[in-house]
């Protein structure tokens, strides 16, 4: 584990830092739930006091994490998958696997992203509100929309790197886990 | 087409799309939504797809899961896994086999609070297993401890695959988490009688470590305190009813934070480190719960569970049979696929099943986890393993089968005594 690397570190890409960018997003959604639930509940219990529509931000705003972090995820190649087969198959097999599978995900995430924007146009007709400052909660439901456009595109570049220029993608798993 | 035929066809697609490495959810997700439309027609199942995505990753009471991740992810981040073991090796160490029974006590302390099972044997495969090593622990005897302490974190409070299991069954999560306290409060003992057992057998094979002055006992001690502080007010809070699931899991991540922060544990390479990890094992375990759910109207459309229920309550075995039966289903599946994919999958068909045997589902979520966990380490695969192989590439798969068996059989005693005696799960869910 603590073995001397030689790996060699290669420039980010402008498409390496738009991941990382998805990435840190996806990730700040996450602190920002945590905080917004430590607050509330402290306010509550000590103060006898509460931040308006913290539940309605709570929720929703865990749906921008989670799409945003479906983006990360998917092209990180983090999902939770069977590899019985994968780990048993030669190299060549391996990436007729990889690709397939990336192929699959993006058909499945385009048609969700598809759907998923006529929930945000229905939304934004029913002009549905936050409980406590009647607040719009489309653009809330809109964010978490793009997430999932940014999954499409990048489990498309996914896709292309695979098909194209696998080594690129390998290469950033290796980073990946050095820096974790 | 007939519903039997659109049924056993879904099940074959959905097999072949996971072997061939479609991300589980994904997979569930489109057998579940065009096995849907050829019923119903493309339409609705069209329409399912935004109605059930937007609802399940905007519904507060699933915040729990991330939350409780993201102060798994701190606490680990701030390094507590060398504290507990640290301070557990320093308190009884010295005894012979002691370095096992630390690495299990400390494997249940990093469990309790990161919730994963398979997190907790990769991080004690760098901690402890060095450790052991170094004090002339055999290879196998060292590696199968810690795959059996990894399976403590499916158990004890906050429990993921718990959680997942309340989330898809519709059960109270709190209850659930208290269900799993005393389970893996007997595990962690079973465990340590294991290794008792083991040295009473072959005294030579482990070793006494070196015996730590008072002085430096209460100093290991002093670094554990602040996440035993939080874990109690935590799950306390929970089980106090002074917080919901949700909040109780954002308390705990603020908490963490915080703790990590003053104790300058944590740095702002470690939050990043944390907020990542929490993020994609969130949206990774969001993905399949959304696919869970479309899957779940396919399966409802299909009547499966129906037909399965009849299936196996007309066998005539009792049902005790037919929960054995699905016990040994559960086994053959850790085979296959991991301890999440599993309850996600199967639990909605299973479920109905034990309802209509009129067995307690919250009982059965913990025997259910303990099935599965069984999983992550029986051969011949075992995900724990696989990843402790991972971690340290050295020891043979056999090697470390070798080791795990004792703890295969202490689990299998384990199972038995919590089906003959379901009050040691529901006793403290019903206190509350």
């Amino acid at each position: 584990m603590s073995g001397p690397r030689t790996q060699t570190f290669r420039p980010l890409t402008l498409a390496d830092r738009i991941i990382h960018v998805i990435e840190w997003l996806a990730a700040c959604f996450v602190g920002i739930v945590a905080a917004d639930i430590f607050i509330s509940v402290l306010l509550r219990k000590f103060f006898n006091t509460s931040i308006p529509d913290s539940y309605d931000a709570g929720r929703l705003l865990l749906g921008v994490l989670i799409f945003w972090g479906i983006a990360a995820t998917s092209y990180r190649g983090g999902h939770i998958t069977v590899d019985l087969v994968w780990s048993a198959a030669g190299p060549k097999l391996k990436r007729f696997i990889d690709v397939f599978a990336t192929l699959v995900l993006l058909f499945v995430v385009t048609v969700q992203t598809i759907m998923l924007f006529d929930k945000v146009r229905l939304t934004y007709q029913d002009n549905v509100l936050t409980y406590d400052l009647n607040l719009p909660t489309w653009p809330l439901f809109a964010l978490a929309w793009l997430g999932d456009v940014c999954a499409v595109i990048l489990i498309a570049f996914r896709a292309w790197r695979l098909v194209f220029s696998p080594e690129l993608l390998h290469e950033e798993h290796a980073e990946d886990k050095a820096q974790e | 087409m007939n519903t039997d035929v659109i049924a056993v066809g879904g099940f074959v697609v959905l097999f072949i799309l996971m072997l061939l490495r479609v991300p589980v959810g994904m997979a569930m997700g489109l057998v579940g939504v065009v096995g849907y439309s050829m019923i119903a027609g493309t339409g609705p199942a069209l329409k399912l797809i935004g109605q059930t995505s937007m609802r399940t990753v905007t519904d507060y009471t699933f915040g729990v899961i991330p939350m409780f991740m993201l102060m798994g992810a701190f606490v680990s981040v701030s390094g507590v896994s060398k504290e507990l073991f640290r301070a557990a090796n320093a308190t009884i160490g010295h005894l012979r086999g002691g370095l096992g029974m630390a690495t299990v006590l400390a494997c249940g302390g990093f469990a309790a609070i990161c919730g994963s099972s398979v997190a907790t044997a990769a991080t004690f495969s760098t901690v402890a297993y060095p450790e052991m090593r170094r004090y002339g622990y055999p290879q196998s005897f060292s590696t199968g401890v810690i795959a059996a302490g990894g399976t403590l974190g499916a158990m004890l409070p906050p429990s993921t695959v718990l959680a997942v299991y309340a989330v898809i069954t519709q059960q109270d999560i709190g209850k659930l988490f208290m269900a799993g306290v005393l389970p893996g409060l007997l595990a962690m003992s079973m465990y340590v009688l294991t290794i008792v057992a083991i040295v009473a057998v072959a005294p030579k094979l482990l070793p006494a470590g070196e015996k730590k002055p008072w002085a430096e006992r209460l100093e290991a001690m002093k670094d554990v305190w602040p996440s035993l502080v939080l874990f109690i007010f935590v799950i306390g809070g929970l089980y106090g009813g002074f917080f919901t699931p949700t909040e109780a899991g954002g308390v705990g991540a603020g908490g963490a934070f915080i703790l990590g922060v003053v104790r300058r544990k944590l740095d702002r390479a470690g939050i990043r480190t944390a907020l990542l990890q929490a993020t994609r094992t969130a949206a990774a375990v969001f993905t399949v719960l959304i696919g869970a759910l479309l899957f779940g109207y396919f399966l409802t459309i299909t009547q499966t569970p129906q037909k399965l229920t009849g299936f196996l309550t007309g066998l005539g075995i009792g049902r005790y049979g037919v929960l054995a039966l699905i016990m040994v289903m559960y086994l053959v599946l850790g085979c296959l696929m991991d301890a999440m994919a599993m309850i996600i999958l199967t639990v909605p068909i299973i479920f109905p099943v034990i309802m209509q045997l009129g067995f307690d589902p919250i009982w059965f979520g913990v025997i259910i986890v303990m099935t599965v966990e069984l999983g992550l380490i029986h051969p011949p695969v075992g995900m724990n393993v696989f990843v402790i192989k991972s971690v340290v590439p050295e020891v043979t798969f056999t090697t470390i089968f070798k080791g795990v068996i004792p703890f295969v059989v202490t689990d299998i005693i384990r199972l038995v005594i919590l089906i003959a005696f379901p009050v040691i799960a529901l006793w403290l869910p019903s206190r509350m």
